[in-house]
Order: structure tokens, then C-alpha cells, then sequence
């Protein structure tokens, strides 16, 4: 190889290549004309050794880039330690990166003439764009193989720093341009100001003091940095992980201020807006802001690429801050109804339902599935999550998921039906939803039948069902959003409501002897809608009976009026007169009421056998309402009070003592629940115990006396007139027990989950479905075998050998 | 001390004066109606024989329409004749 040749374009590249480190390197590349290299090239040609020249050139780079520059580079970045001022170690920063492009410039600047050349035919090359890009690994590898901590502090204090700066300009900028739109704005820089530490004197963009403002020089040492790193193709290498950090940092703060706990509003235009910001600031740092920059394909791909993922940082964490806090969403539905949108908005568009399910079933269960809360609570709940969820996925399957605990804790509090039942008539306090809901119009009328497939409208309207829905159910049962259908369906089974209903009905006419029941008239009206007539006929033969009930008391006292003075009754007594067939089980107690009111029942039949051939009446002692008044020496006390405290009151009319024993003999009460009883006088101050067990009638009040009287909870109100649901369902359960000895008869013995299957086979598919799950049967077995009608042993039941 | 009372409240469940629980043709209890009805009491009546034996009025009736000859109580077999 000719030395001549070499040397010459050695030096036509590089000047000197020995030239020492500390002397700043001039390119020489000025002192050799073009036509000269040319000529060395093309001498090269001749000799067939121009094929040497590119991987020479990668060799030369490759040594002085480990030798010299990567070592200067990064001793001048470890002077950073020594610098505690952020302006300076910035300009540090700038110098170093400055430096490092003076050294690598006459390589590009090579690269480009070796190129032009391999263009020109006079170098093989295996591809320009190869070398180029050999070259760009190869700065990357050697400089950037592994980064200091330090240095990455550095990168990432510097774009933080500018971010900030940018991010101030543009406010200013948008301030001035829209000053009367300030609500907003002013409210944006009140959040600002805040972490500003702004006290005025402070610039914002650098936190340092105003005359000291070094917010200008950061952004051309901003923009120096971008256009070198651009140069050398270090960009991405670089800052991306630090943008991409503060980017994160910053989203997640500025949701932390601005949405957390705030569900009123939607965010995501706000965010929207925000992030075009961002994304200025982004151009910025990857496009120069030079118009010849805008233009290359390359790098609006690149700015479109981090457009993509900001938004989709921004969707992600969005929604989990909303999944994280969905409960207190539901819980403020219909007010919360912005973030469901926002939410339902990025779920679209992220991949998190899985998370939402997940967390919000466990919220559930933490917060809201526990003993220390109200039933009624619980339902409130419920319904808002119906109301949210399905506005969140008109599918329903999140709802159908996620509510499944709730369901299945309902169905184990025993007071669910009756919250349910008295929130769709409006009686509990606080769940007016229920009852809106009853009255909305178009109901859905709750068939048993199944609903086929075939009857959605719209074949083009079709959708699958999301993934994570139950594959065992069908959608279109699933679909049915509405509330009421929703809680009924807890329980399977609309008879156990119907039955609830019947109950509570009962029990408020009869507590209220309020003869035009219109609110109830309305109610029955309509749950029929829902129900369907043939399930509301009871209710209805219900209502009936007390219109009746008081066309037959105005006959009964008109005939009464027609009486002469002295015949009429002492008092005018009034009756319900019910089908006892229709009214839930009533419950029996026995009460002895004194003869008078006997006498005046005894004509009230009477007169009711004379209107009604062939019927008589059969009186409840023990129900009804009575107003009295109680004639004392000193005043007068009106009271209404329950037939068995009347009873009691107008025997101490004859004597006025009585003992406990004496009293439960003429009324026939138990001395138990007499004594229950005995407590609303003892309030009135009517009656005095003294001593124990023996009561006298307080004739003339003394002051001192009542104050004495312990307030004992007399549970009168609660106290229902019909028999506990657990009496009704002992006997729902005997209809069992005919199956289950007829199957022990005739298989000998069975285990528990057989005789289950069994009478879920042969019993609960029949017209009167009566529902028992297997504790049910389990605690009724083991009745009958405490009652010796049954035997276990070994993990079966037997029937006892006489029995049989 | 005197009790004055001013009304009396009370509650009372209506029932048929029969010798049976059930109606002897569509076996549901008289206090409740027919299977045709309804509502109880006066608009599902019942009916005596003069064998004594008592139906819904909307039962024997449609008993007596099917038969052809001569109209039995489907209890005893006796000829049906309304009691009055």
C-alpha cells in the first residue's frame, strides 16, 4: 500500500491523527481540498484497495472513541460531584455533550464524504446507510454502555427543569391570549402556585429568586442539548428514559391534584388538552422546532409514537385511580356519573377489566360485606351499583361479576326480603329508589318462563359478550337491567317477596285500622304490573276485605242509631273482618277479654249472622287498637293501646289491686309476657309496683314517683301480628318430611346430599316451588332426629325399625 | 279510676256455618272460593241440601248441569234439593 496515500487521507480526514488529547482538534479538513482526497482515492481504486477504507475508518473511530473521547466525556460529566448549583451543573452538562460533539463531528463529517463517494462509485461500501448506522451503534455502545447514576440525575433534572419552564411559557402565553376566560384558569394557577412554593418573588420555571431568573438560558441550553444529541443520533439513548419518567411522574401528580376524590366532573378533556401541551413540549425536544425538521417522516413517527403512549399512560393510570376508588364512585351515583363515563371511556381502551372486577369485589368485601352494616345500607348500595355498573357496561357482565358477593351476603342476612319489600313500598327511610323505581313506567314484568335469544330486535345490533362473562348464563337473562328484577332474583324465587309483601301488608292494616288504604291500593297496583295478577290476587282479596269491612261497620251503627238511647252499646266497637284463607297465618295468642267487651262482640256477630246468612265471626282477642280515656282523681290520659293492655287497665276499674298471678289468671296471659305487658302503664304512671309482682293505680300523681319508673323497652311496635317467617317455614318443611320418609321407606337409608338431590328432583320442579338448600335440610333433620322419628348413624338417615 | 272507652278496635276473621271444613267437590276450604273464583264469601256463596250436606253454590251448580236424569247430591246420592 502506497504510505504516501495513506497518509494523505489520513490527514485529509483528521488532520493529525496523533495529535495530542489535552490541544482542542481542529478539522483539517479545510486545509485539504476535496479534488486532492479524490485523487487518493481514486490512486486507491487503481491498486484494487479501496475496499480497506471503510473498515479502516470504523477501526480509527472505534480506537480514538475508546482511547480518548469516551474517557474526556465522562470525566468531564464527574465533575458534577464538585457542583451543587443547578444552573451550573446544567451548563456542566452542556459543556460535556459540547465537547463530545467537537470530537465526533469530523468523523460525521467523514461519514458524509464517505458516503458521497460509495454514491459516486468510487467506494464498494456494503450499503451507506450500514456504515452510518455502524457507526451510530457504535457511539452508542462505546460512550453510552453504562450510564452513572449521577448522570442520570443530571439528564433527568435538566429535562424536569425545562419541562417545567415550557410548561410555564405556554401558560403565560395562553393567559394573555384568554384573560377573561379565567375561572379555569385561575383555579389552574392557584393549583400551580401551591407547588411553586409561590410567594411571589420566586420565578416558577426555575425556583430560583425572579432577578436571578434563569429560566431563558435553560431553554437554549435546552435546545442545544436536543439539536446535539440529535446530531449524533443519542437522543433516544439518552433522555428517553428520563422524559418518559417525568412524564409518568408528572401524570401521576397532576391526577393526584386534580381527580382524586372528585367525581363530579369529567376529566378527560382537561387531560386531553394537557397533554397536547405535553406533547409541545415533546416536539420540542425531538423535532428541533426547526421547519426542516418537521418534515422528516422519521421523526413525526416518533412524536407520533410518544403521542401513543402518553395517552396510553394517561388512560392506564386513570383508570386504575378510578378502579381504586370505584366504590366511593357507586356510592356518590348518580352524582359520580362523569367519572363513570371517564371510566367506562379508557376501560375501552386499556386492558383492565380484570383489575376492576378484582378490586372492586374486594372493596366490597372489606368495606361493605360485613356484619357492622344495616341491610338496608347494604341495598342502598346495591342499587347504586346496579344503576352505576350498568351505565359503566351496558353488557352487565362487571355487574353480574362483581355483585355476586353481594348477592350471596344478602341472601344470608335474614332481614333482606323484608328491607327490600319495605323499600319498594316506600315504608324504610332513605330508599325512595325502590319505590320510584316500582312506579317508573313500562315495567318489566317478571316472567318465569325463559326468554329466548331469538327476540332482540336487531340482528346487526348483536354483540358478543365480553370475555370474562359467565359462559353458563344466558345474555339475554343478563341484560335485564332492571332493579327490582335484579334484587328479587337474589333469592331465585319471587313467591318468597310476594309472601314478605303479604306480611308486611297484613301487618300495617291491621296496625293502622285505616280502612281506605289508597297507598296501598296503589302499591298493590303496582307490584301486580310486576308480579302479575295471579301472584297480588291474595293482596288484593286483602285490601277488599277491609273495604268491606267498613261498608258493613256503617250498616252495623246506622242500625245501632236506630236503637233508643238507653240500648245503644257503651262504646261503638269496629271490626276488620278478614277471608282468614287470603291473610298470612295470624298469630294465636290467648287473651280473656272482660265480659262487657265480650258482650259487646258477641252482638257485633250477632248483627253480622243477621246480614250475612249462614256466616259467623270469629274474634282475635288479641288484635285490634283501643281508644281509651283513663279517668284518674287528679286527670284524664287518651291513650290507643293493643286489646291486651285495655284488658288489663279495665280490670283495675273493679279493684285496684291486682297481683301478676291474679291477673294472668283472669286474662289467660302468661305471667311472662304480662309482665312485658305491665310496663307501658307503669310509664303512663297509671300503675305503681310495689312490692314486686303486686300493682296499684296511681290515683293522684306524685312528681317523685314517675321520675322512679325505669323506662323498659315494651317492643310493641315491632311486634308483628303474624307468625315468624321461621314458624311459616317449619311448616313448608313438614311438606318435606311426607317425601323424605316415603323415600326411607323404600331405600332404607341415605345420606344427606341424596335425599337433597332427590327432593330437589322430585319436589322443587312442581307447580308450588318451595326452595330448601341443604343447612336447611340438614337442621330439619336433625330435628326429627332429636324427636326420634329418625336415625343417623354412620352418614346416613334411617327411619327408626317400628316405624316403618 | 274509670277507663271510658271511646272505640274499640277489634279483628275478626269471617267463616261458614258448615259441618265441613272443604267443599266435597272441588276439596278447597269453603272459607276460601271455588276454583272459578276469586273472591270469597258473597260472590262464591255456598249452598245447602236438604240432605244437609253444603257446596260451593258455583260447584253444584256445574254438577247439577252435567247430569243427565236425575240430579244426586254427589255426597249421598240422594236427589239434590236445595234447602231453603
Amino acid at each position: 500500500m502506497p504510505l504516501g496515500i495513506r497518509e494523505n487521507i489520513c490527514t485529509g480526514f483528521w488532520g493529525t491523527p496523533t495529535s495530542s488529547k489535552a490541544a482542542p482538534r481542529s478539522s483539517s479538513v479545510e486545509l485539504l481540498k476535496d479534488s486532492d482526497l479524490r485523487a487518493a482515492v481514486e490512486v486507491l481504486q487503481r491498486y484494487d484497495l479501496h475496499s480497506v477504507l471503510e473498515e479502516w475508518f470504523t477501526e480509527v473511530l472505534q480506537t480514538d472513541l475508546q482511547a480518548n473521547i469516551a474517557p474526556e466525556f465522562w470525566n468531564c460529566i464527574g465533575q458534577y460531584e464538585n457542583t451543587a448549583e443547578e444552573p451550573q451543573c446544567s451548563l456542566l452538562l452542556l459543556d460535556a455533550f459540547c465537547l463530545l460533539k467537537c470530537r465526533l463531528d469530523p468523523y460525521l463529517n467523514s461519514l458524509d464524504l464517505l458516503e458521497k463517494w460509495t454514491k459516486m462509485g468510487l467506494l464498494l461500501g456494503t450499503g451507506s446507510q450500514m456504515l452510518r448506522e455502524k457507526v451510530y451503534t457504535m457511539f452508542k455502545a462505546i460512550l453510552f454502555f453504562t450510564t452513572t447514576k449521577t448522570f442520570q440525575e443530571m439528564i433527568q433534572q435538566f429535562y424536569s427543569r425545562t419541562f417545567k419552564i415550557y410548561m410555564r411559557q405556554w401558560k403565560k402565553g395562553e393567559d394573555r391570549m384568554n384573560t377573561c376566560e379565567s375561572s379555569m384558569s385561575e383555579n389552574e394557577q392557584e393549583s400551580d402556585m401551591e407547588d411553586g412554593g409561590g410567594d411571589g418573588l420566586q420565578c416558577m420555571g426555575c425556583s430560583s429568586k425572579k432577578e436571578q431568573c434563569w429560566c431563558p438560558t435553560a431553554m437554549e441550553q435546552f435546545q442545544q442539548l436536543n439539536e446535539i444529541l440529535h446530531r449524533l443520533n443519542l437522543l433516544e439513548r439518552v433522555s428517553a428514559n428520563a422524559v418518559t419518567t417525568i412524564l409518568h411522574k408528572m401524570i401521576e401528580e397532576r391526577m393526584e391534584r386534580r381527580c382524586r376524590g372528585e367525581y363530579e366532573h369529567s376529566f378527560l378533556n382537561e387531560f386531553q388538552e394537557w397533554i397536547e401541551k405535553v406533547i409541545g413540549w415533546l416536539s420540542r425536544v425531538f423535532l428541533q422546532d426547526s421547519p426542516m425538521a418537521h418534515s422528516t417522516p422519521e421523526a413525526s413517527s416518533t412524536l407520533k409514537r410518544w403521542r401513543c403512549h402518553v395517552q396510553r399512560f394517561f388512560y392506564r393510570i386513570y383508570a386504575s385511580m378510578r378502579i381504586e376508588e370505584l366504590f366511593s364512585i357507586i356510592r356518590d351515583f348518580p352524582e359520580s356519573k362523569p367519572a363513570v363515563e371517564d371510566l367506562k371511556f379508557c376501560l375501552e381502551r386499556t386492558n383492565q377489566r380484570q383489575q376492576l372486577l378484582s378490586s372492586l369485589k374486594s372493596a366490597l368485601e372489606m368495606r361493605l360485606l360485613h356484619p357492622g352494616v344495616n341491610t338496608s345500607d347494604i341495598i342502598t348500595l346495591y342499587i347504586s351499583a346496579i344503576k352505576a355498573l350498568r351505565e359503566l357496561d351496558p353488557s352487565m357482565v362487571i355487574l353480574e361479576v362483581a355483585c355476586e358477593p353481594i348477592r350471596k351476603y344478602l341472601r344470608t342476612r335474614e332481614d333482606t326480603v323484608r328491607q327490600i319489600v319495605a323499600g319498594l313500598t316506600g315504608d324504610a327511610e332513605g330508599s325512595g329508589d325502590l319505590a320510584n323505581e316500582l312506579s317508573k313506567a313500562d315495567p318489566v314484568t317478571l316472567e318465569n318462563g325463559q326468554e329466548s335469544d331469538d327476540d332482540i330486535s336487531e340482528p346487526e345490533d348483536w354483540l358478543p359478550d365480553p370475555v370474562d362473562a359467565d359462559p353458563g348464563k344466558l345474555s339475554s337473562k343478563r341484560r335485564s337491567s332492571d332493579i327490582i328484577s335484579l334484587l328479587v332474583s337474589i333469592y331465585g324465587s319471587k313467591d318468597l317477596f310476594i309472601n314478605e309483601y303479604r306480611t308486611l301488608l297484613a301487618d300495617r292494616l291491621l296496625h293502622q285500622f285505616n280502612y281506605s288504604a289508597e297507598r296501598e291500593i296503589r302499591n298493590v297496583e303496582l307490584l301486580k304490573l310486576r308480579f302479575g295478577e295471579a301472584q297480588m290476587h291474595y293482596c288484593e282479596v286483602m285490601l277488599k276485605d277491609m273495604a268491606d269491612s267498613r261498608r258493613i261497620n256503617t250498616n252495623i251503627r246506622d242500625e245501632e242509631e236506630k236503637l233508643p238511647e238507653e240500648e245503644r252499646p257503651p262504646f261503638s266497637l269496629v271490626a276488620v273482618i278478614l277471608s282468614s284463607e287470603f291473610w298470612p297465618p295470624l298469630k294465636e295468642e290467648k287473651l280473656e277479654l272482660p265480659e262487657q267487651i265480650k258482650e259487646a262482640m258477641e252482638a257485633y256477630s250477632k248483627k253480622y249472622e243477621k246480614l250475612k246468612a249462614m256466616r259467623t265471626l270469629n274474634w282475635k282477642h288479641h288484635l285490634g287498637l283501643v281508644n281509651l280515656d283513663v279517668e284518674l282523681a287528679d286527670r284524664t290520659v287518651s291513650l290507643s293501646v293493643s286489646p291486651v293492655h285495655a284488658a288489663i287497665i279495665l280490670h283495675f276499674q273493679s279493684k285496684s289491686t291486682w297481683t301478676l298471678a291474679e291477673l294472668s289468671e283472669v286474662l289467660k296471659v302468661p305471667v311472662t309476657s304480662l309482665r312485658r305487658k305491665m310496663t307501658l302503664w307503669l310509664q303512663q304512671g297509671i300503675l305503681r309496683e310495689d312490692p314486686q309482682g303486686t300493682f296499684t293505680v296511681i290515683e293522684e300523681e306524685q312528681k317523685d314517683l314517675v321520675e322512679k319508673v325505669v323506662l323498659i323497652d315494651s317492643d310493641e311496635e315491632g311486634d308483628s301480628a303474624m307468625a315468624s317467617q321461621a314458624d311459616q317455614k317449619e311448616e313448608e318443611l313438614q311438606l318435606f318430611w311426607t317425601y323424605i320418609q316415603a323415600m326411607l321407606t323404600n331405600l332404607e337409608s341415605l345420606s344427606l346430599e341424596r335425599i337433597h338431590s332427590m327432593l330437589k328432583m322430585f319436589v322443587m320442579t312442581g307447580p308450588v316451588v318451595t326452595e330448601i338448600d341443604i343447612q336447611e335440610l340438614q337442621g330439619f333433620l336433625q330435628k326429627k332426629v332429636r324427636d326420634q322419628q329418625l336415625i343417623y348413624s354412620g352418614g346416613v338417615y334411617r327411619l327408626p325399625k317400628n316405624c316403618s | 279510676m274509670k277507663v271510658k272507652i271511646k272505640s274499640w278496635n277489634g279483628v275478626a276473621s269471617w267463616l261458614w256455618v258448615a259441618n265441613d271444613e272443604n267443599c266435597g267437590i272441588c276439596r278447597m276450604a269453603f272459607n276460601g272460593c271455588c276454583p272459578d273464583c276469586k273472591v270469597p264469601g258473597d260472590d262464591c256463596p255456598l249452598v245447602w241440601g236438604q240432605c244437609s250436606h253444603c257446596f260451593h253454590m258455583h260447584c253444584i251448580l256445574k254438577w247439577l248441569n252435567s247430569q243427565q236424569v236425575q240430579q244426586h247430591c254427589p255426597m249421598c246420592r240422594q236427589e239434590w234439593k236445595f234447602k231453603e
